[in-house]
């Protein structure tokens, strides 16, 4: 069986490569993780950003240059319109030798008291030279936004695994191929093999690529591969059941929204809600997926805790396979 | 006349099959996610691990009355923090932002720091003035510019800090400016994503499905002419776009937005993305081959999305993709006094460029329909 799965995979690689699709599988990682390395060191620097008018006090620009990103501008009509576009932005500003604060009015509070920090700092000419810290460091190096990118990357990979699955089999669908398939000595579990292993390949590729690109070759491989092996389970899955539930690309493309729903749902949710929260996230396989990547980026992961993400990813998996089994397997007859 | 006859007959067929509902199904999902599983604010907390090497009370009676001022419920709470099988007891005490563990041993944020990965971990000492020195210990990727902040955030004696502080002016360029809640504020993002920009896919796959089926070429012997057969197309996309919002939007918003201008600029970016699907589409014959464009599109598109949430980090490259002004648009939308006079102009630009796509993808398919 195992040999004759192979020949489908071989041949839908043929097939996808000469429709142009394995050349953008193979770049899109590539691209994903250069992408990454030219963002991460931008989205890093979260310090705060300052304008100020050119040639009007010199030292207050180099000052707050050691602790803000600071831009100069000519006249104060400029400087207004920076601050009125849509990011955070703020003006020191001078009325009569007094300095103030000009924000655009939509900020959160948290920003603005930043501000004034550093302007009441300035006033009190506090020197970095007086400081009565001294600061050490872990020597990590890669920014969390980076890792959570890649993580994020490895997750979107996966699903893109389970998306050409489900486009391989409604091509054969619209081409009326699938019905051959019947005629043919390979039996159903072979064939769903054999369809598999592209989304399969392409995950293990993909994660690869990127993982050594983005320079995080050193992780722990096994705790790894793990992971992304049993997170891509579920986009096969879900890809296979778009493939042969629907009958043409349309229908496949708007199901696939519901594959993207909760892997967003899950990444956003892992970082932005507080612990209390989590809790909704659980049923969603990729938030375990997300939590095991994360653990195992930081080379924090132990293996009883990789254990117990695989272990309820792939429960979630099983259940998701007995609700799906026999419509799948209805959908291949 | 012919274009409303075309618009009706495609409308009876997605009506017909599962596209359409799957699409208000996704909608009423993301309804009931925001509504019910997104927490009204949902603002991370950040974890500070301190612990003051401070002769016995000097704590208790400097800095513990200040930190209580922002606690959020007025107790400390007594906890155990778990680190490689060791559990050290701390207390804790949480502000808006911010978690403080104040521990009982250097050790405890010394390890602590190293597996956690705190915001900070500092161990506060006093020197031979009695005055209080601090020792940060940071992760590595800190900026310069943040450290220096940290070097020189407590040099400034505490009470002349504070009333310093609060003597500092704040002016603002405009006023009445109420904000969005954290769930509010997901919004304007969920409209650009699943509303108008899943169009550039649909639409694609539209075309796709005539040209597999070969209804396209039936169309070339009809009187229709071929803008009328894509304007078409794009009129059921819009349709399910509308659709969706409006799903979206009014159990959320309510009667806060300006609809008007809401649906003004719906109909402005559901074109754009559905003429830029049409013209992506032109070039390839099917799904498969398409796809790869189609998906570095939407991920491109996407990225505006970061900015949005993350507003210290708006880079000038970012805010030159089309979709960074519409979710600031859409957000001025929903905002009580929000700016129209944005809204307008960010309209009309995508109008403007549905325009140009429109006449492009209309000539391309005029060539290529029957080929």
């Amino acid at each position: 069986m195992l040999k004759k799965s192979w020949i489908i995979f071989m041949r839908d690689f043929k097939v996808n490569l000469r429709d142009f699709l394995a050349l953008y599988l193979l770049l899109i990682p590539l691209l994903f993780a250069f992408g990454i390395n030219l963002l991460a060191p931008s989205i890093n620097d979260t310090t705060i950003n300052l304008g100020m008018i050119a040639g009007e006090n010199p030292d207050q620009v180099a000052y707050f240059s050691q602790y803000a990103k600071v831009d100069v501008f000519s006249n104060q009509e400029d400087l207004d319109a920076r601050i009125q576009r849509r990011d955070d932005f703020f003006g020191i500003v001078a009325e009569s030798g007094e300095y103030y604060v000009l924000k655009q009015g939509n900020e959160n509070e948290g920003v603005v008291d930043y501000a004034k920090v550093l302007l009441t700092f300035y006033e009190q000419d506090v020197q970095i030279e007086d400081t009565n810290a001294e600061i050490f460091d872990l020597g990590r190096t890669v920014p969390p936004m980076k890792k959570l990118l890649v993580n994020a990357g490895i997750l979107f990979i996966s699903v893109l695994g389970g998306m050409m699955i489900t486009f391989n089999i409604v091509e054969e669908k619209v081409d009326r191929t699938i019905r051959a398939i019947n005629l043919t000595p390979i039996s159903r579990r072979g064939f769903i093999a054999g369809k598999s292993f592209m989304g399969v390949f392409f995950s293990l590729y993909g994660t690869i690529a990127l993982i050594f690109i983005t320079g995080f070759g050193y992780v722990n491989w096994l705790q790894l591969l793990t992971v992304v092996l049993l997170a891509s389970i579920i986009s096969i899955l879900v890809g296979f059941f778009q493939g042969v539930r629907n009958d043409d690309v349309i229908n496949a493309a708007a199901n696939l929204k519901l594959l993207f729903l909760p892997l967003f749902g899950a990444i956003a949710g892992a970082e932005l809600l507080s612990d209390k929260w989590q809790i909704l996230l659980y049923w969603i396989p990729f938030y375990w997926a997300y939590k095991g990547n994360d653990a195992v980026l930081t080379q924090t992961a132990s293996w009883p805790q990789i254990g117990l993400y695989a272990g309820i990813i792939l429960a979630i998996s099983a259940v998701v396979y007995f609700l799906l089994a026999s419509k799948i397997r209805e959908g291949l007859e | 006349m012919k274009l409303w006859h075309s618009f009706l007959k495609e409308m009876k067929l997605s009506a017909r099959g599962f596209y359409f509902y799957v699409e208000i199904l996704v909608a009423v999902i993301i309804l009931v996610m925001i509504l019910f599983v997104v927490p009204e604010n949902f603002r991370s907390v950040e974890d500070e691990y301190l612990f003051y090497d401070w002769p016995e009370g000097v704590f208790e009676e400097f800095v513990l009355p200040t930190l209580m001022e922002d606690d959020l419920d007025g107790k400390i709470e007594s906890v155990e923090v778990e680190g490689d099988d060791i559990l050290y007891p701390a207390q804790l005490i949480e502000s808006e932002g911010t978690r403080y563990y104040i521990f009982e041993s250097e050790e405890a944020v010394l390890r602590l720091t190293d597996l956690d990965r705190p915001k900070i971990g500092a161990i506060i000492r006093m020197d031979e003035q009695s005055q209080p020195y601090y020792e940060y210990y940071l992760q590595g990727y800190e900026t310069q510019r943040l450290r220096n902040v940290y070097s020189i955030f407590h040099i400034l004696d505490f009470d002349l800090m504070e009333a310093e502080f609060e003597s500092q002016e704040v002016r603002s360029l405009t006023d009445g400016y109420l904000e969005l809640s954290d769930r509010e504020n997901i919004v304007p993002a969920m409209l650009t994503f699943n509303g108008s920009m899943m169009g550039v896919f649909i639409i694609a796959a539209y075309i796709f499905l005539d040209k597999q089926s070969g209804i396209i070429k039936a169309y070339a012997i009809t009187a229709s002419s071929v803008w009328q057969y894509l304007m078409s197309k794009v009129l059921v996309v819009l349709v399910s776009t509308i659709l969706s919002t409006v799903i979206i939007v009014v159990p959320i918003m309510r009667l806060q937005p300006n609809y008007g201008i809401l649906f003004v600029l719906l109909l402005a970016s559901g074109l754009f993305s559905s003429t830029l699907g049409l013209v992506v589409a032109s070039f390839y014959r099917n799904m498969m081959q398409a796809f790869g464009i189609l998906y570095f599109l939407m991920i491109g598109l996407m990225l505006p999305a970061i900015a949005y949430f993350t507003p210290s980090w708006n880079p000038a490259w970012v805010q030159w993709i089309p979709t960074y002004p519409l979710i600031q648009a859409f957000k001025e939308t929903i905002l009580v006094n929000g700016d129209i006079g944005y809204v307008a102009w960010v309209s009309l630009g995508f109008f403007i460029a549905s325009g140009i796509l429109f006449v492009f993808a209309n000539a391309r398919y005029k060539k290529t329909l029957v080929s």
